[in-house]
């Protein structure tokens, strides 16, 4: 990549045809079209097709990588319209430039690599050829959302990452701990999106477009109310807290483990969770016109790094110790961003992508080979799986970040930049640092060193179990699946160095209209404290767990309370779902009205007709035959009328 | 010709197999299926030959029908870029309920007459450009309803087909007020001519005349809390009963108000745009809520009809171009979704014969078609993108957010509701472990079924991938009557 460093020329606009950015979107969607329609019965063929579809838009994802690097940075953007309604006039278009075709690039490589790992990992499930169909949906709806060139389109590609996540979560629908999760995850997200929504509505009826890059511009005129931008970068930010799981609205990532492991590498660790970091990366002059949007972003994501940080020490669960750890770094995206660090946060994301896409990998090839993820039934796997136990060292290393892994340059980056903005925010970055080396290096000890606990018996009774092989024997997972491992764990220790000479900022800064200035690079005293920081963490792992020095049960006991906190996920599930949404909401609220509307509402319409009925009943007894008391009744109406007549006109 | 056909070939079609002899009863379907196949066809055929740009209506049939010196009374139908999409609309479903109702055995002789007259009586009421000939039509369409639901139905089927007719016929009786005072007034029942009319000495307030013609129509949209015959009508009926009568029949609410109440009364609406738009807003809540309550699927889905049905008043409230475009769209996207929906939870209801929730789960192994279609309506129905609702659902809300930022904010919240009533339906009727009882039950297999479901489903998708189709069509009927509100 040294000609990238050759040329940092000033960014002119790239020369990529438009038909190459729509056929990137198109692949996988023809790809879908043909496993769902044709190919759900046939999974080998299913599997290459989804391949082969994700493959083709890898290729051209590079292709246009390179287009814009030559281009120096620089948008290229086509916009078409879609549709008009009286005033109301929706593009559709795409757009690409740094932030984009590094998104693209990572999508569809992290993309590709699992659905090579899922066809050794799903082999043999019921649902194969629907696994991959709705892989190829995802594909498609995330690179529609990373190409969109306005906030509708956006929005559009937003709810359908949304829909294929649920779908994937709840892939093994019978398990009603996954079909709940996937509820849990739609809805959840789309409280957020109401945010998204309202930025929408707002944008529209204020500035009157949906274009980004006038979006950006009306943004920093200055001429615009602050209030209004404010508002409108908070909405923005309600949905992107939604998707990337930021506190309070993080509740549903670590449920939606429950969904295949590839689909947590894919979506819920590398892709999609980090749409709502890209979501505001791609508005950032919004976030950079009003102070207090930005204050909130930072503290909304330091607040979600520290306390999903403190959640992920205690977990048993493979998965979930990695679901904590995606979401305690999302936060720190999401901090970076509001501290004004734009670069570092799409650094980060870029690295991330890598290590913790491996590290899920890695755990389902655990998961292989013992039926489980329980960590208190694994150990000593090192043995029987190095390939696995070594890109998982690397994965964690990378992740805790140790000079000189991916990881140790993105993060870094991040903690300059708060450091420069705010004392208190490094702090919380720090300890969150700390605590991420922990329990990385917690859970290798308890996977990969000691002795092997025999993993979790298969059920064979259960027809929705396809595990191959026996739990008490593990063994190391296929070349399927190996070879993904070994391959994400390149970029995984070199993705960082794209650091080197500004190469990723001058890149990834053109893509703002105001380039400059948008955080900084290197500072050695920070990249020595970080790293004490980090060794000091995987040190106390090391001491806990490999040499028993002090008791990890001696410990729980003496901060009970906060072990206690921490194990119930600070009761955030019990107060949401217990309390709120069972019981003030639906118990509460919906029954209340549900009884007005059947006794009051429908009661009136009821009592209407029994009026009727009962006062015509009474009325019947007039109605006896008899002519003398209708001749009666006749007299005395003719009287009164001729009586009204008089009276109303007065002669 | 073309709406004269469309009116009176179904009629037709009816009385041929109400003609049928006793052991040909069973052939009555194909009977009706041809007839709701050419229906379809050449509504179809007039979608696309119909000019969006001209001004006014197309099609126009005008004949004198009685004429009594003041009035005359006229056989005048014509269609424009608010009818002629609904006219569609009514054609397809109709196709789509004549097919559901392969399977009916009971008398089927009877009911597929029914339905074709109330197809006839639908059309009716969206080409009628005489007010006369208008309520004629609307008054119609309960003959077949109230049989259809009493005869064919299911459940209280009497008491809900009762409480169908009696509801519609007290808000009819507020709209014949209206319709008599506008006419008397201008001396004519001609709506193209009532549309230039200035009423200046009606024998009532304006104001009240539109209150008037209002109720009528809500009791029809419904809007709460007008609404509670629909959920009674709902879960009773036959299922391509409740595929018309959500698809279609609701929409003549929707319909009336934009025709008469708006078009007829500009001024009037300006004064009750607020109230409009407020009550819409409250309906989407308020029908939201209680849709999380209900324990049967059927109850459920109808509840969710007031709900979205109280985006379309939210949209014609914002009386802007957007808005009214978006209501339009909204009543089209409903009929589909909420069409395709009803036939989905009909078809898991011949196999199961329950719609009670907590009797249902885990039917996705049994029936993963019919699952697979239900998820689809779901999504569908709680506005997912490059699905029809959803254009329609946004194009409301930025229509009517331009006016009334605090309806549109407190409606948006209805976006959440409906993923939860919606999603939780799912993972109640369709996931979680597969319950033993329903293991004989067959998925969907019948090529009706498929047709039915397929093409449904790909409308749904057409309508929200290319929404310029239809679009296009709408908007400038929508744009000159925006204008004729602003002047």
């Amino acid at each position: 990549m040294l000609f990238l460093a050759a040329e940092p020329s000033a960014a002119s606009t790239p020369t990529i045809d438009q038909a190459v950015l729509w056929a990137i979107m198109a692949c996988p969607l023809v790809a879908w079209g043909l496993i769902a329609l044709y190919l759900r019965k046939l999974p080998a063929i299913a599997g290459y097709t989804a391949i082969l579809g994700i493959g083709a838009a890898m290729v051209l994802s590079y292709v246009t990588l390179f287009n814009v690097i030559d281009a120096g940075g620089g948008v290229a953007q086509y916009t078409h319209q879609w549709f008009t309604a009286g005033d109301l006039s929706v593009p559709i278009g795409v757009r690409v430039d740094g932030l984009t075709a590094v998104m693209l690039v990572v999508v569809t490589t992290v993309a590709f690599l699992v659905q090579v790992y899922s066809t050794g990992y799903m082999q043999g499930d019921h649902g194969y050829g629907r696994y991959f169909a709705h892989m190829c949906l995802f594909t498609t709806s995330m690179l529609g959302l990373v190409l969109a060139d306005n906030l509708f389109q956006m929005f559009v590609f937003w709810e359908l990452v949304g829909l294929c996540s649920y779908l994937l979560i709840g892939f093994w629908f019978h398990k009603p701990s996954a079909a709940a999760a996937a509820k849990k995850a739609f809805i959840v997200t789309r409280i957020g999106d109401l945010g998204l929504l309202a930025a929408l509505l707002l944008i529209w009826t204020r500035a009157g477009t949906f274009d980004v890059t006038a979006i950006q511009e009306w943004a920093a005129s200055g001429e615009v109310k602050s209030t209004i931008v404010t508002l409108f970068a908070l909405g923005l930010f309600a949905g992107a807290a939604g998707k990337s799981a930021q506190f309070p609205l993080h509740v549903w990532l670590p449920d939606a483990m429950e969904g295949p492991t590839p689909v947590s590498a894919l979506i819920h660790a590398a892709t999609m969770v980090a749409a709502g970091v890209y979501l505001v990366a791609r508005f950032f002059p919004v976030f950079e016109a009003s102070a207090d949007a930005a204050n909130v972003v930072a503290w909304i994501g330091a607040i979600t790094a520290i306390l999903a940080a403190t959640i992920a020490l205690v977990q048993t669960d493979l998965k979930r110790v990695l679901a904590y750890s995606t979401v305690s770094q999302l936060g720190y995206m999401m901090l970076s961003l509001g501290a004004l660090g734009y670069v570092a946060a799409i650094f980060h994301l870029f690295t991330h992508a890598f290590f913790k896409a491996l590290l899920f990998l890695g755990s389902g090839s655990v998961n292989h080979a013992t039926n489980t993820f329980d960590m208190r039934k694994m150990g000593g796997l090192r043995k029987h799986m190095p390939v696995t136990y070594w890109t998982f060292v690397i994965g964690s290393l990378s992740l805790a970040g140790i000079f000189p892994l991916a990881g140790f340059w993105s993060k870094d980056e991040i903690l300059l930049d708060a450091w420069r903005h705010d004392r208190a925010l490094w702090a919380i970055g720090a300890v969150v640092a700390f605590m991420t080396a922990f329990y990385m290096f917690r859970a290798i000890f308890l996977t990969f060193h000691g002795t092997y606990k025999g993993g979790e018996p298969v059920d064979h009774h259960d027809p929705d179990n396809h595990f191959h092989g026996d739990p008490a024997h593990p063994h190391e997972s296929p070349w399927s699946m190996k070879g993904p491992l070994i391959v994400l764990a390149v970029p995984s220790i070199a993705a960082g160095w794209f650091a080197y000479d500004h190469m990723f900022k001058d890149f990834i800064e053109a893509a703002l209209p105001h380039a400059g200035h948008h955080g900084s690079t290197f500072e050695l005293g920070i990249a020595i404290s970080s790293t004490i920081i980090a060794l000091a963490g995987i040190g106390t792992a090391y001491a806990i767990y490999i040499r028993r020095w002090v008791d990890s049960a001696s410990i729980r006991a003496t901060f009970a309370p906060f072990a206690l906190v921490f194990e119930r996920k600070y009761f955030l599930d019990d107060l949401y779902e217990g309390l709120f949404v069972r019981n003030i909401f639906y118990r509460g609220w919906c029954r209340l009205l549900e009884t007005i509307d059947r006794r009051v509402v429908d009661g009136i319409v009821n009592g209407t007709g029994q009026l009727g009925r009962a006062a015509s009943s009474r009325l019947r007894a007039v109605q006896v035959g008899e002519v003398q008391s209708y001749g009666l009744g006749v007299a005395a109406g003719v009287i009164v009328i001729f009586i009204a007549v008089i009276v109303a006109n007065p002669l | 010709m073309e709406l004269s056909i469309l009116i009176f070939l179904p009629a037709i079609a009816a009385a041929l197999i109400l003609l049928l002899p006793q052991r040909m009863e069973q052939q009555a379907k194909w009977v009706a299926l041809a007839a709701a196949a050419a229906m379809f066809a050449l509504s179809i055929a007039m979608f696309f030959r119909f000019d969006p740009g001209a001004q006014g209506y197309q099609f126009v049939e005008r004949h004198s029908w009685v004429d009594i010196g003041a009035f005359n009374l006229q056989y005048f139908v014509g269609v424009d870029g608010l009818s002629l999409p609904l006219v569609v609309l009514t054609t397809c479903l109709t196709l789509a309920s004549v097919l559901v109702s392969f399977s009916v055995t009971h008398r089927p002789r009877a009911y597929f007459a029914c339905l074709l007259i109330l197809a006839s009586s639908v059309v009716g009421v969206f080409v009628s450009l005489d007010l006369m000939l208008f309520f004629l039509f609307w008054e119609l369409e309960l003959f077949p309803m109230y049989l259809l639901i009493s005869i064919w139905g299911s459940g209280r089927k009497e008491y809900s087909a009762t409480k169908f007719v009696l509801y519609t016929i007290a808000g009819s009786a507020f709209m014949l007020i209206g319709i008599l005072v506008l006419a008397f007034d201008a001396r004519t029942f001609d709506i193209e001519r009532l549309a230039s009319a200035d009423f200046r000495d009606t024998l009532l307030p304006l104001g009240w005349v539109f209150f008037f013609l209002f109720v009528g129509f809500a009791v029809k949209l419904p809007i709460v809390p007008l609404h509670t015959w629909l959920p009674d009508a709902h879960s009773d009926a036959p299922t391509a009963v409740s595929v018309l009568l959500a698809g279609v029949l609701l929409k003549m609410g929707g319909y009336g108000i934009i025709r008469l109440c708006v078009t007829l009364m500009p001024e009037v609406a300006h004064d009750w745009d607020a109230w409009m738009a407020g009550i819409g807003a409250f309906s989407v809540l308020y029908g939201g809520f209680i849709t999380l309550r209900q324990t049967d699927v059927k109850r459920l889905i109808a509840y969710s009809s007031v709900s979205h049905m109280g985006l379309v008043l939210l949209g014609i409230g914002a009386l802007g171009s957007t808005g009214l475009t978006g209501a339009t769209y909204q009543m089209l996207a409903h009929g589909l979704i909420t069409g395709l929906m009803f036939v989905m939870i009909g078809l898991m209801y011949e196999r199961t014969h329950t719609r009670e929730i907590a009797r249902l789960g885990g039917l996705a192994r049994q029936m993963p078609l019919i699952a697979t279609g239900m998820v689809f309506a779901g999504m569908a129905s709680l506005g997912l993108p490059a699905l029809a609702g959803f254009i329609a659902e946004v194009t409301v809300f930025l229509g009517a957010f331009q006016r009334f930022e605090w309806a549109v904010l407190a409606a948006i919240i209805g976006v959440v509701l409906s993923a939860g009533y919606i999603l939780w339906m799912l993972q109640r009727v369709m996931f979680g472990p597969v319950r033993h009882e329903w293991d004989e039950l067959t998925d969907q297999r019948h090529w009706w079924e498929h047709a039915v479901v397929a093409g449904l489903a790909a409308l749904v998708i057409l309508l929200g991938v290319y929404p310029a189709l239809l679009m296009d069509v709408i908007e400038p009927a929508m744009t000159t009557l925006a204008a004729r509100l602003q002047a």
